[in-house]
């Protein structure tokens, strides 16, 4: 392995605050939901970098996993945010108050 | 689990005492409004229980080995707290006095409460009343034991108020659960001391060489602790007070609390554990002289009281008083012999006036006399056997049990306890008689004064045609035979309690006989001074005591005791106790209540901002928690 464990675990590191950050931060259904895959990434990279340093395939089935896992909710996410949209006419989180 | 009997002992007893169990819980749930039912089916239950007992006293009439039966119940961490039967002597006799007792109570009490809105109600009580005391009878444990200690004052307090319109009568069951309950926690103190030293409470390790072990220090403390529920159970002094007032119950109940069961309850556990008591010579003195007070106490009480009711309570707490003494001292026949004769004679006693009471519905000696009270000729017989049998005249059962106890008395090197005991015998024999004579024979003139309403001379009393008679006069008519049947048996119930070889206290030496011919002696001047002052045709009917005005008083309140408690209740406990209880609830604990009841809905307030319907706070508050975890485990 070139690069060392140590950098990938800075990379997934990095990602995964981007990831909260974009999550937290951002008025918008669509980025929080990007900010969450970047966050599944970042765990995912995290784990790939492990399974090659242990010389193990247990990592990298779980990112396979992780993978599946991201696809199913990025469509169910952007089902429920498209009738969202048809209800309030917005992407911010913060006009779906329905329930206060 | 541990036996060393037959397997057919273990289930006669788990009938007898199941059996008024079940007939409780039926009668309380099906059957609240069919008295003559639920009457059938708790006579039934004590029937059985009946048989039950006495199957068991003939199988095991060679006395012998106690025969133990336990399984485990509780367990927690390496204490065990084992549940089931012990059946020796002791409380196989006990067990068959208290069937006997409710049984014939119960089918008195037929006639007795006839009529009564709470018929059922009151006999679902009597069931649950005659399962406690079995159970206790045969408890292996002190745990259990006091399981069933409590059981029975429950159901006596019950039964004492069970009238409960009348104020009286509440106030009554009350005084009696709240005085025992005094004597009870030093009981359970003492229970837990013993268990903390020895690690069980069976009675037979505690009678057993284990106890011996124990410092004496911590035997006489044990000891004088549950003595302590001893003296609330069995009303000795200083908490005697309750048991006048518990006359307010139904007479049937007066009879069966003061007989066999209630107050029995103490006297039998003091010989229950007589082995480990006599441990302890320091408290075995205090137990005899506080026997000895509460019977001269009581003595006095009674030979003023003109309620009938009254007289034959106070005349319970000394005879109460003399079995403690004659068990101080060290008689253990004699103790339980006299518990045994009292059960019959003051049920007998108990149940006679229960008649007149229900006849002529007034407790009052005087008015009893006029209106005609020796026409009842049943009772009125029954009533002199039983009074007879309380002074100690000779062929009677109560002869016999009082000569035990004087020549264990005699025995004793301090000859000032024999003196108290013969003081006591006179006094007994004073105020029972009293009662006869008054009742016997009455004055013309205060026959005058009597209301003429229930006209009770000319009510067929022969027993013929009125069943509620019948039904209170034969339970009546099978005492009296105990009554006087009972002391011939002496003999063979010491060999069955002690066994043929133990020696007797009584000992046909001098001194003894000596004794006993003063007590009878004493016994029959206490006749012929009542007769003398009450009977004599011209007699002035008023009593030694009452010409000196300062006793009388002193006597009626009764050595003003409940004055005492009153002061001490209103003073120390009302103004000082509670009002710092008082205070400390309305302070401390309402006000830290309160001021977390006002911190939680601040918090509320604050956290109810994160749930104001934006997804990114709440995240933002998961990532920040989950932040803070990582840290936390890391470092």
């Amino acid at each position: 392995m070139i690069v060392p464990f140590s950098h990938v675990l800075v990379l997934s590191g990095i990602l995964f605050v981007l990831g909260v950050f974009c999550a937290v931060a951002r008025r918008n259904l669509i980025m929080i939901i990007l900010g969450i895959e970047i966050m599944l990434n970042a765990a995912a990279i995290a784990f790939i970098g492990a399974s090659l340093r242990r010389q193990d395939l247990d990592g990298q089935t779980f990112v396979l996993f992780i993978l599946a896992v991201a696809a199913t909710e990025v469509s169910v996410g952007l089902a429920i945010i498209v009738y969202a949209f048809r209800r309030t006419g917005s992407f911010d989180p913060g006009n779906f108050n329905l329930m206060k | 689990m541990q036996m060393t009997g037959g397997h057919i002992t273990v289930s006669i007893v788990t009938l007898a005492t199941l059996a008024p169990f079940a007939a409780f819980l039926v009668i309380l749930l099906f059957m609240r409004s069919r008295p003559r039912l639920s009457a059938g089916l708790s006579i039934g239950a004590v029937i059985l229980s009946f048989a039950c007992s006495v199957l068991l006293l003939i199988l095991h009439r060679a006395g012998g080995e106690a025969v133990q039966y336990t399984s485990r119940w509780m367990v927690a961490g390496n204490i065990e707290v084992p549940f089931g039967y012990l059946i020796d002597p002791l409380s196989l006799l006990m067990l068959v006095i208290v069937a006997t007792i409710c049984l014939l109570v119960q089918v008195y009490s037929l006639g007795y409460m006839a009529g009564d809105p709470g018929f059922s109600r009151y006999y679902a009580f009597m069931s649950l009343f005659s399962w406690a005391m079995m159970s206790l009878t045969v408890s292996p444990t002190l745990f259990q034991l006091y399981i069933f200690w409590e059981l029975v004052g429950l159901s006596s307090y019950l039964l004492i108020g069970f009238w409960y319109e009348k104020f009286s009568a509440t106030q009554a069951g009350k005084k009696a659960f709240v005085m025992t309950r005094t004597g009870d926690t030093a009981f359970f103190i003492g229970l837990l001391l013993i268990f903390l030293h020895l690690g069980n409470i069976g009675i037979l390790q505690l009678n057993g060489p284990e106890a011996k072990a124990l410092s004496p220090n911590v035997i006489t403390l044990a000891a004088l602790l549950i003595f302590g529920g001893i003296v609330g159970k069995s009303a000795q002094f200083p908490l005697m007070t309750w048991l006048p007032d518990a006359m307010e119950g139904p007479t049937p109940v007066s009879a069966l609390l003061h007989s066999a069961t209630m107050v029995a309850a103490g006297v039998y556990l003091f010989a229950r554990l007589f082995p480990f008591f006599s441990l302890s010579p320091t408290a075995m003195s205090i137990f005899l002289g506080i026997g000895t007070i509460s019977m001269l106490l009581a003595a006095t009480m009674a030979m003023v009281s003109r309620d009938i009711k009254k007289v034959w309570a106070y005349s319970t707490i000394s005879q109460l008083g003399f079995m403690i003494m004659a068990l101080g001292a060290g008689g253990y026949f004699a103790g339980v012999f006299h518990l045994t004769t009292h059960a019959g004679f003051k049920a007998l006693l108990f149940l006679c006036s229960g008649v007149f009471i229900h006849h002529f519905h007034t407790n009052d000696i005087f008015e009893l006399g006029g209106l005609g009270g020796r026409a009842l000729k049943v009772p009125m017989i029954c009533l002199a056997i039983a009074a007879a049998a309380l002074s100690g005249i000779p062929p009677l059962s109560g002869y016999f049990s009082k000569e035990a106890i004087i020549g264990t008395l005699a025995a004793l090197e301090n000859p000032v306890w024999l003196a108290a005991g013969l003081a006591g015998i006179f006094l007994t024999a004073y105020y029972a008689f009293r009662v006869i004579f008054l009742l016997l024979l009455p004055k013309p003139g205060e026959t005058a004064q009597a209301p003429p309403s229930p006209s009770p001379t000319h009510v067929s009393l022969d027993g013929g045609g009125n069943s509620e008679y019948r039904f209170m006069a034969w339970p009546l008519i099978v005492l009296a035979g105990v009554t006087v049947v009972l002391g011939l048996l002496e003999n063979s119930l010491r060999d069955f309690l002690v066994g043929p070889h133990a020696l007797g206290a009584v000992a046909g030496d001098e001194m003894h006989a000596r004794a006993g011919y003063l007590a009878l002696g004493l016994a029959a001047s206490g006749v012929v001074l009542a007769w003398f002052e009450f009977g004599r045709h011209g007699s002035s009917r008023i009593g030694f005591v009452e010409r000196i005005p300062v006793l009388a008083r002193l006597f009626a309140e009764r050595w003003y005791l409940d004055h005492f408690y009153r002061l001490l209740v209103g003073e120390v406990i009302d103004k000082g106790i509670s009002y710092l209880c008082y205070k400390n609830d309305n302070k401390v604990i309402d006000g830290s209540i309160d001021a977390l009841c006002a911190g939680t809905v601040e918090g509320g307030r604050i956290t109810a901002l994160l749930n104001s319907c934006m997804i990114q706070y709440r995240l933002l508050t998961i990532f920040a928690v989950l932040v803070f975890l990582a840290l936390y485990f890391s470092f």
